[in-house]
């Protein structure tokens, strides 16, 4: 009952404050939303320390029920979304975005919040999909409402290419679910494990192949990626962060709930094409990264190439690969959202973030905002002692000793995803210089605001501050002490893998 | 000969016969008095809503009218699914009564504008009595077991609807009526021509599922007994608007009253769903084979395209009633969707998603109705316009929420969980039986609907002039309490419909 109510806070208040917040005042609303995200961290912290869980008959027609439960392998990325929704709540204290009332926002944001502790915590798979599609129209809402003020038209085509793409892929993912429910006459997920995996090889390849293709577009998996650049540049920084650390890991979640642990021959068998995927994503990333000139859209491509390491440690197949994708996966929610709040700030501080013009350096107009890119920049580089260290070396290391693939591809892979890190070098690298350093032979002023002319602060402040303390801690924290993550997934780590 | 009665079973379709006759009678008695008129409809369909929704909640089966042995066939009987579907029809009927007699509720003195049932020839209660016959013959066909129930009965469901599209009495609801009377005609005859190919292949006057088995034994009369399902597939096809015969459904949505669209829209849709599913109920018993495949890929065709052209045409409309004209046609198809599966499982999940479609499309009709009032009888064309909507949110927020709200769950996301779910049992069948190809066009199919109710969506939430102040149509707004009531209850609970 806890962790139902840790779930259903968010989504009910969220829903008042869409429903009927319009009139409520800026602060109000404010201190409403952050106390929302507040209770259900706490309740949440206490559905974990009692090992709550819930179960009843939602639809008995599908057999499907309202399943709830935690375990080693979603708790990381319980913690994460609780945690990312409260800092996004933060964020807004010191700039809520144009476009509609507040309520509507952070209603929006609370919603988005909610769906994706239910898409975490649902334990029966049918649940998993309808969670999953919950997330939609709120994120869907902040981009096309609260995006970028300055293009409408890339603003609502991004909006409604996240919604086709993203639906598209879900529904597949349905296909899949349904025929795997079918198959094995249960969608409880802790009963596919063992139902899934006696499957037939034929019906578990085309349930994995339908799975896996679903999934791929949220991940996203290269070719199936074009939506997020766009929705990327257009969302609000509150959205970019939410796109970054919640909604691409709800579809690395869904690997590896569905398709591996519940038919792990079929999937198997596709997972060479998937690991080739992966590396073609890091590759094209990391090359798209190093001529880029919209500093949002950077980031986007980088995120799918991190992902892409997350991806080719899942197609592995090892225990150490798995360790590695879930440990990667919780990286890169940090370092991405502590990326787009830098980022996303100095945007709306400036209008704009293009490399093709002269940028003021940060290290001389606001160095603590430019110490935080730095680090930010050193951590999705990989250096050690930072989050995403861990998750990129054990990949490489997952693929170059798995077991799988025709003859040596997946240590040719392996040789790929090193190389796409040393792009990762030279694209943070780029970045630095022309944002930190600063290009231009005379040192430029921050662009003034069109509205006051005067110039513009770009030291951090307030709220905003905060969070990035409190990303720039977890960054380090998890680089010194990835147990702190792995602790808690391996068990069930090896419950997955042990068939 | 003996017949048995159980007058309890009847009572569905009894009770909106009795209220037909009593609101004609009380017309002609105290012409003034609306309220009488009013509640002695309300009270009939209210008894009859009981009745059929206490059998679907106690899960019972009723049979009626039946005959002695040897014969032994009841020529009426309802299982818990139809009467979900009778339950459905009364209570879409007895919104329409409410818009049509409610909305002319005036306080004694406050003036008005025009109001619909103002054009009506014949008044109100004329109208409300043609509904209420309209409703007999839904719920009739639903239960009707015989070949000359279901006939009579499904054509008393259609003939009263001309007459209520004609009573508009503009010239282009003239145009309007004829086009549906000219598909009636067209429609009744294939009914009749094949309900007379079924007697003949199978002997037997009722739909049984024992003479169908006989049929399918003789390559002969499997023959024609295919024949003459196809062609009351055209014939239903017709009431159901399902590609290819659908042309009437656009103009005549158009042209009538919004109240009237409605019943078209729900009673008819449910007449239609319930006599096809009686045709395809019958071929349970029956074993797979090159007959029943012709059948199978004939349901699959119309769905399919239905789907697919219903939802593009959709895409491209700017009048809110045609918009939803073409997404009716694209929602026929999903209805057929599972019937392709001819099992029990497909039969209840057509009846589960009508059910759901019914619900979202009323609420979307009567918030149409409100925003733009009724359309006096020379209005132009184009007087209606999704633009209107624009910024609906905002200025009635509760008139905004439930529109997106039945948007969403004709789209198929949530907050429509009810849509959602109905998605989900609509392919289940599909993905069981192991038709690839087919649910995978269906994910083109919801992906496209998903795009036409969306852009819908983004203008009621953009900025707008839908602010003006609404008219007093107090029936409407009692008929959207209620309807918006049942689609948030069954989003939260879904297993209202889907049992």
């Amino acid at each position: 009952m806890i962790l139902l109510a840790a779930i259903t806070l968010p989504l009910i208040v969220g829903s008042w404050l869409l429903a009927a917040g319009r009139p409520l005042g800026r602060r109000p609303v404010l201190d409403i939303a952050l106390l929302t995200a507040l209770g259900s961290a706490a309740l949440l912290g206490a559905a974990v320390a009692t090992g709550d869980s819930f179960e009843r008959i939602w639809v008995p027609r599908l057999g499907l029920s309202l399943a709830l439960g935690v375990d080693g392998i979603s708790l990381p990325l319980l913690v994460l979304t609780s945690a990312i929704g409260i800092l996004v709540v933060l964020l807004a204290r010191s700039h809520t975005p144009q476009g509609g009332a507040p309520a509507i926002y952070l209603g929006a944001v609370l919603v988005t919040i909610g769906g994706a502790l239910a898409t975490f915590a649902a334990r029966d798979a049918i649940l998993f999909f309808i969670a999953f599609e919950l997330v939609l129209i709120p994120v869907w809402l902040l981009i096309h409402r609260f995006g970028d003020p300055h293009d409408e038209a890339a603003r609502r085509d991004a909006g409604l290419r996240f919604i086709l793409f993203t639906v598209s892929g879900s529904v597949l993912m349905l296909i899949g679910i349904l025929a795997l429910v079918a198959a094995a006459g249960t969608s409880r997920l802790d009963d596919l494990v063992t139902a899934g995996a006696a499957l037939p090889l034929g019906t578990q390849t085309v349930v994995a192949a339908l799975l896996v293709t679903g999934l791929a577009v949220k991940v996203p998996v290269f070719p199936l990626h074009t939506w997020l650049p766009a929705a990327h540049t257009s969302a609000p920084t509150g959205g970019s962060v939410i796109l970054a650390a919640i909604l691409l890991k709800m579809g690395t979640y869904g690997l590896v709930r569905l398709p591996l642990a519940s038919v792990p021959d079929g999937f198997a068998r596709i997972a060479p094409l998937l690991a080739v995927l992966a590396i073609t994503g890091i590759i094209w990333g990391g090359l798209v990264c190093l001529v880029e000139m919209e500093a949002k859209r950077l980031i986007a491509y980088s995120s799918i190439a991190h992902m892409g390491f997350v991806t080719l440690a899942l197609a592995s197949g090892t225990e150490v690969g798995l360790q590695a994708a879930l440990i990667g996966n919780i990286a890169h929610g940090v370092i991405s959202a502590l990326l787009f709040v830098v980022i996303g700030g100095l945007k709306e501080r400036w209008g704009a973030v293009r490399f093709d013009q002269p940028l003021p350096a940060l290290r001389e107009h606001a160095p603590r905002l430019g110490f935080v890119l730095i680090l930010g920049l050193a951590a999705a580089l990989g250096l050690p002692g930072l989050a995403a260290f861990w998750g990129e070396i054990m990949a490489i290391y997952a693929a170059w000793v798995s077991p799988r693939g025709p003859g040596l591809l997946l240590r040719v892979c392996a040789a790929v995803a090193a190389l796409g890190a040393v792009l990762a070098a030279a694209y943070t690298l780029r970045v630095a210089r022309l944002l930190w350093v600063g290009e231009a032979p005379e040192p430029v002023d921050p662009p003034a605001s069109a509205e006051d002319g005067a110039a513009v602060v770009t030291e951090t402040s307030g709220s905003e501050r905060l969070v990035l303390a409190a990303l720039v801690l977890a960054i380090v924290a998890i680089g010194l002490m990835p147990h702190i993550v792995w602790s808690v997934t391996a068990e069930d780590v090896r419950v997955v893998l042990s068939r | 000969m003996r017949v048995e009665f159980d007058w309890y079973a009847l009572v569905p379709v009894l009770a909106p016969a009795i209220g037909a006759l009593l609101v004609l009678l009380l017309d002609a008695l105290m012409p003034r008095a609306r309220a009488v008129h009013l509640g002695a409809a309300l009270v009939t369909l209210g008894a009859g809503a009981a009745a059929a929704g206490h059998s679907a909640w106690t899960r019972a089966e009723q049979y009626s009218l039946c005959l002695e042995a040897p014969d032994g066939a009841c020529l009426y009987g309802t299982t818990p699914m139809s009467s979900v579907l009778q339950a459905a029809a009364l209570v879409a009927a007895a919104v329409v009564v409410l818009m049509l007699i409610g909305d002319r509720w005036r306080r004694p003195g406050s003036g008005g504008g025009a109001v619909a049932g103002d054009e009506l020839v014949g008044g109100p209660a004329v109208a409300a009595a043609l509904v209420l016959a309209a409703t007999t013959g839904a719920t009739g066909v639903v239960g009707a077991q015989d070949l000359g129930t279901w006939l009579v009965t499904l054509e008393l469901a259609t003939l009263p609807m001309i007459a209520l599209v004609a009573l508009s009495a503009s010239r282009r609801s003239v145009h309007g009526a004829l086009t549906l009377l000219v598909t009636s005609v067209l429609s009744f005859a294939l009914l009749a021509l094949g309900v007379a190919l079924w007697l003949v292949a199978t002997g037997a006057s009722t739909f049984a599922s024992s003479g169908v088995r006989d049929a399918w034994a003789s390559d002969d009369h499997r023959l024609v007994l295919v024949t003459a399902v196809l062609v009351l597939l055209a014939g239903v096809g017709f009431k159901l608007s399902l590609i290819p015969f659908h042309a009437w459904t656009p103009v005549t949505y158009a042209s009538a009253a919004v109240p009237i669209t409605l019943a078209l829209a729900t009673i008819s849709k449910i007449a239609g769903l319930g006599a096809l599913i009686t045709v395809v109920r019958a071929f349970s018993s029956v074993t797979q084979d090159r007959g029943l495949s012709v059948v199978i890929v004939a349901l699959c065709t119309v769905a399919l395209v239905s789907m697919l052209v219903g939802a593009v045409i959709a895409l491209r409309q700017v009048d809110p009633v045609r918009l939803l004209a073409w997404s009716a046609i694209g929602q026929a198809g999903w209805v057929v969707l599972p019937l392709a599966a001819v099992s029990a499982a497909g039969v209840e999940a057509a009846a589960g998603y009508l059910t759901a479609y019914v619900i979202a499309t009323t609420v979307a009709f009567v918030v149409v109705h409100l925003v733009h009032g009724p359309v006096p009888a020379g209005a132009p064309e184009r007087s209606r316009q999704l633009l209107h909507t624009g910024g609906l949110a905002r200025h009635h927020g509760w008139l905004g929420g439930l529109l997106i709200l039945a948007l969403a769950s004709l789209a198929g996301l949530p907050p429509g969980v009810v849509g959602l779910v109905a998605k989900i049992v609509a392919l289940q069948p599909v993905v069981a039986a192991g038709w690839w190809p087919v649910a995978v066009i269906a994910v083109v199919g919801a992906v496209l609907g998903v795009a036409v109710y969306v852009r819908w969506i983004a203008i009621i939430l953009g900025a707008g002039r839908s602010g003006q102040p609404l008219q007093r149509l107090v029936g409407s707004r009692t008929a959207l309490v209620l309807a918006g009531t049942a689609l948030v209850v069954t989003s939260v609970v879904p297993a209202l419909v889907f049992r």
